[in-house]
């Protein structure tokens, strides 16, 4: 079996301030095999944003970031690659769909311009008609309609959701081998969002992308992923295949996170512990897939 | 209907975009009842939040009346009218204001409505804060040095100042973790319970409907396509946007998987 495409192995991270030093991550170790689809859930603040941009690599050389530990992307160790090797991944290999997708487009820029840059990442001498015509078919499938108006348009010109979907297409237009999504659904419909994410599913299958799919809300998670992992305040509480963790919660945060998720069975809003049992210890179940050699 | 404390009659708002009419709303009779829990529920583009905007005054609608205790509000709202129609937004970050401390923000809303006295403004900021469930010592805090939730509990808290029976609830939770959003729907239920409010509570999250709703009101392309009490839609869902909205719910139980199985075969087989 080939190396996994994301390979975090007890990764720590801090922020020093002038005269604190806050640890965000405590020793995460996760993978994503080839054409894997793996969830990362947690509330806000559990660090599992920061966790996607250290492995961009868009967090290494701020000021008073402290990370130990490694990050292997396809069997390369990230830390050991020049700048602009680091940098010719992202976009190409690896693209990320960020939570807000309005400050991620450039305002100045017609969505049109902006696909056809992402395009040449990938192929740099692609012409601008080429580049028209991929666009089209790209927001095809993420069910835009309209396309070349929207093409034409500039990010302010569209509704957020509409935004987000141009997002996503952009992403995944160079067939990257890594995906991550920081919750992209967040902005969309209720339709819409199980369209983006079946479109994603989809994507994954075909051309062997995995995704690490960050989200706060585990039953999104359950129809997407083959293993989740649970984080809070940079612990990874619990981990495994999706139906294990599902069936059979063993941390006492995921049981109330699963618990506190409104069901369509109508069994009213759920009463909650004031106080969850966080010194529990992490449960891992026995992934098979995950555990490598 | 004696027991309607708000209601809509062939309500309609067109928007013109440049030389084009945009049909936002068309022909809506809705009647909010006193003390109910009205969810109003549709894509983006539905005309929800138009709904919510004439409602609350914020447009003056095209076509057709808003009733409050059966009288028609007038295209310019009094004070009085505003006071009684409150609004909670998506957002509670860009709701407050950041500059204002948690008092001053509750102070105003007290102050713009001359609620209680002056001396007696002080304690009124108070109770509130705890009829949310926030400690009063969080008082002093801007927004920013809250957390979402507390922040949600605050613009709860400026919803309920001015004494109003009916509040706008705007997507009161889409932007709160699942934990805290389960705590803020405890709180809203309490909280109607215990001051006899009326909820128009806009979203498009079928699941959180389920759990706090009487009756569902599902909008489409500016139409309302079905209205039906909560329960018989979770039973027997007629239009086809509300079947798609239930199709696309995200569910984490096997019960809940097979009630969203038999709830779309059923209507394979419904369909000629």
């Amino acid at each position: 079996m080939s190396a996994p495409t994301l390979a975090i192995d007890n990764l720590d991270l801090s922020f020093k301030g002038l005269l604190s030093r806050t640890q965000v991550l405590h020793g995460v170790t996760l993978t994503v095999e080839p054409g894997e689809r793996v969830a990362l859930v947690g509330e806000s603040g559990s660090g599992k944003s920061v966790l996607a941009r250290l492995v961009l690599g868009l967090l290494q050389d701020q000021r008073g970031v402290e990370v130990s530990g490694r990050i292997d992307f396809a069997g390369t160790e990230l830390d050991q690659l020049s700048r602009t090797a680091r940098r010719a991944l992202r976009g190409r290999d690896m693209s990320m769909i960020f939570q807000d997708p309005t400050s991620s487009l450039n305002p100045m820029f017609t969505i049109g311009n902006q696909f056809h840059e992402v395009l040449q990442r990938r192929k740099p001498n692609l012409g601008s008609d080429q580049a028209h015509d991929t666009a089209r078919s790209w927001l095809d499938r993420v069910a835009i309609p309209d396309t070349d108006r929207v093409l034409a348009s500039y990010p302010f010109q569209l509704s957020g959701g509409m935004n987000q979907r141009v997002m996503i297409a952009m992403a995944l237009a160079n067939n990257p081998s890594l995906l991550l999504a920081d919750e992209p659904g967040t902005a969309l419909d209720v339709t819409v969002q199980a369209q983006t994410l079946e479109l994603m599913r989809k994507l994954a299958e075909d051309v062997g992308t995995a995704v690490l799919f960050i989200s706060h809300n585990l039953g999104v998670v359950r129809e997407f992923a083959d293993r989740v992992y649970v984080i809070h305040r940079g612990h990874i509480v619990e981990s495994g295949q999706t139906a294990d963790v599902f069936g059979n919660p063993g941390h006492p945060y995921t049981r109330a996170l699963l618990a506190a998720i409104p069901r369509i069975t109508g069994e009213g809003i759920p009463d909650l512990p004031e106080q969850i049992d966080l010194s529990h210890p992490p449960v891992h179940h026995n992934t098979g897939s995950a555990d490598h050699g | 209907m004696a027991d309607s404390v708000l209601s809509a009659h062939g309500l309609g708002k067109t928007f013109q975009v440049g030389k084009r009419h945009v049909v936002a709303l068309a022909d809506i009779d809705l009647s909010l009842r006193r003390g109910e829990c009205l969810a109003v529920v549709g894509e983006s583009g539905s005309g929800k939040s138009t709904l919510a905007n004439l409602i609350l005054g914020v447009h003056t609608p095209t076509t057709g009346e808003i009733h409050l205790d059966n009288a028609a509000l007038p295209a310019e709202r009094q004070l009085t009218h505003r006071k009684r129609i409150q609004l909670v937004q998506q957002n509670p970050l860009s709701a407050l204001n950041p500059k204002r401390s948690v008092r001053a923000s509750l102070r105003l809303a007290l102050d713009i409505h001359g609620i209680g006295t002056p001396q007696s403004r002080h304690d009124r900021v108070n109770s509130l804060l705890s009829d949310v469930g926030l400690d009063p010592a969080l008082a002093d805090r801007r927004p920013a040095a809250l957390s979402g939730g507390q922040r949600q509990r605050v613009a709860i808290a400026r919803a309920l100042a001015p004494q109003a029976d009916v509040i706008v609830l705007d997507e009161p939770t889409s932007a709160l973790d699942v934990l805290v959003q389960a705590r803020v729907l405890a709180l809203l239920n309490t909280l109607r319970a215990q001051h006899t409010l009326s909820y128009l509570f806009i979203t498009h999250d079928l699941a959180v409907v389920r759990n706090v709703a009487d009756r569902v009101a599902v909008f489409e392309n500016g139409r309302l396509v079905e209205l039906q009490t909560t329960s018989d839609l979770f039973s027997c869902p007629k239009a086809d946007c509300t079947q798609r909205l239930l199709a696309a719910v995200p569910v984490v139980s096997p019960s809940e998987l097979a009630l969203r199985d038999a709830l779309s075969k059923r209507n394979d087989h419904d369909e000629p």
